[in-house]
């Protein structure tokens, strides 16, 4: 599944990031094309949340530029609302709505965005849940549900806005170890459907057999990108392949 | 004097029990508007300085806010009453009524400002960041996500601010308004007899009190039904 004749969905060019005199992005550049499926790893306190958060400026750079299907959204004129609206986010806690039931949580966005009409976004909401098989939950609460459940629900509520990509930031680290299988099976039917994704993630299972290229970051750099089976069976960089003998 | 004699000589002759209703009916009025304007600026300084705090936008209009909750909370309902009745419309008179709202509802805004504002504060920034990747702007992730999570969450302070605010409302006498408290001094006046009307005006204070409280009690049970039960 080569995407490399896709269009570029996400265009970084040397990105940094830096919270006061604390450099945590130092000057990334990539491009992430449609369909691509982009894992990325690396230590704790590497910058990779802090990248994928820049994508959708819940980080707001504070050098370099970030094309999203060809506009710089790091431009302060552009309406970065509307981006956002093209680019899903799935939170390492979930972040559903505690307020409203389930299917309120799906249909928020479309509803009071002027996307859908209210029955439109019911009937997404219905086959949202169906595929992220939790139609019975439909009335109840988030507060009812397992935390597995809960983020089969945050990428159901991602998807219905019709996103071009989606961010995963650590979505299985908040969750009990036998939560995580669901989380990452129905992440590989989105994959296999075709959805573009962005994962931030320390389920290197996941970023051997789902992604189409994985993406190593230390000390606010890319050290490393290559396909997965090269990737996990060649390192080159000496601190991948440490860090790869740590997690392995 | 029996029993009898003292309540009809307090509340029946010359229809004195139309000092208490008349008062009643005064201090409910003023109560009611005095929270409108109360929940209107409270809300609306809050949301002021949480976005000032969460974003730096607003510096002119926070500077305002922070020096009326200062003055507004530094000194005396009371005083504040009376400035505003003798000094504030000393030309033109709208009516004490007007004057008590103003006052009771500008004093208000400030102790509910900084309730909400608390609320606002306590929803985790992960509510926030959620509504804005959704495509949400700030106001909208403020209508739709934060403000009726932080509602709920402030409702108790919230209430108990208002049953402090119709108990204060029993100064309103001091701008010559008959207010229940007044009312019921009008009859001790003229009766000589102060037990049964401060009495009676005590109950009436009360039975509002435990009623307001019995209503929050199930609306915050209504508002609490997302939460585990």
């Amino acid at each position: 599944m080569s995407a490399v004749n896709e269009p570029v969905l996400i265009d970084v060019q040397g990105l940094k990031k830096s919270f006061g005199s604390n450099m945590v992005l130092n000057g990334i550049s990539t491009q992430i094309r449609k369909g691509e499926v982009v894992a990325i790893i690396g230590p704790s306190g590497c910058g990779k949340s802090t990248f994928l958060r820049s994508l959708n400026l819940l980080e707001i750079p504070t050098g370099g530029r970030i094309l999203f299907e060809g506009t710089d959204i790091t431009d302060k004129s552009v309406n970065v609302d509307r981006m956002r609206q093209k680019i899903g986010m799935v939170f390492q806690q979930f972040n559903l709505f505690p307020h409203l039931t389930i299917k309120k949580n799906i249909m928020l966005a479309p509803v009071k965005l002027g996307i859908m009409t209210r029955e439109q976004a019911s009937l997404r909401a219905d086959e949202l849940l169906k595929r992220v098989g939790l139609p019975e939950k439909a009335e109840e609460y988030p507060a009812m549900l397992s935390g597995g459940q809960k983020q089969r629900i945050a990428i159901a509520r991602a998807l219905a806005m019709n996103p071009d990509v989606m961010l995963f930031d650590e979505p299985t680290s908040a969750l009990d170890p036998e939560m995580v299988g669901e989380v990452l099976e129905l992440m590989k039917e989105l994959a296999e459907d075709g959805m573009t994704m962005v994962v931030v993630t320390h389920e290197m299972g996941f970023a051997r057999e789902v992604a189409t290229r994985v993406m190593f970051i230390d000390d606010g750099e890319i050290k490393e990108e290559n396909k997965p089976e090269i990737f996990f069976a060649q390192p080159s960089n000496q601190r991948l392949k440490d860090f790869l003998s740590k997690v392995l | 004097m029996t029993f009898a004699e003292q309540f009809s000589q307090n509340f029946l002759e010359d229809s004195r029990w139309q000092f208490i209703a008349t008062g009643l009916r005064n201090t409910l009025i003023i109560s009611l508007f005095a929270v409108l304007i109360g929940i209107f600026l409270g809300f609306l300084v809050a949301i002021i300085r949480s976005t000032h705090d969460k974003t730096g936008k607003f510096k002119f209009l926070n500077l305002i806010c922070k020096i009326y909750l200062t003055v507004i909370r530094g000194t005396p309902v009371m005083v504040q009453l009376l400035i505003m009745y003798y000094v504030v419309f000393v030309t033109v008179d709208p009516g004490k009524m007007i004057v008590a709202i103003l006052a009771f509802g500008i004093n208000s805004g400030a102790y509910v400002a900084e309730i909400v504002r608390s609320g606002i504060m306590s929803i985790d920034q992960g509510q926030f960041e959620a509504g804005r990747s959704l495509g949400f702007n700030y106001a909208q992730t403020m209508i739709y996500i934060i403000i009726p999570q932080a509602f709920k969450n402030v409702l108790p302070a919230l209430a108990n601010e208002f049953i402090v605010l119709l108990k204060e409302t029993s100064i309103s006498g001091y701008i010559g308004l008959m207010d229940l408290t007044r009312g019921g001094d009008i009859i001790r006046s003229q009766t000589y007899a102060a037990l049964f009307p401060l009495l009676a005006v005590a109950v009436i204070y009360l039975v509002i009190v435990v009623f307001l409280t019995y209503l929050v009690g199930k609306l915050e049970r209504r508002l609490r039904n997302n939460e585990r039960s």
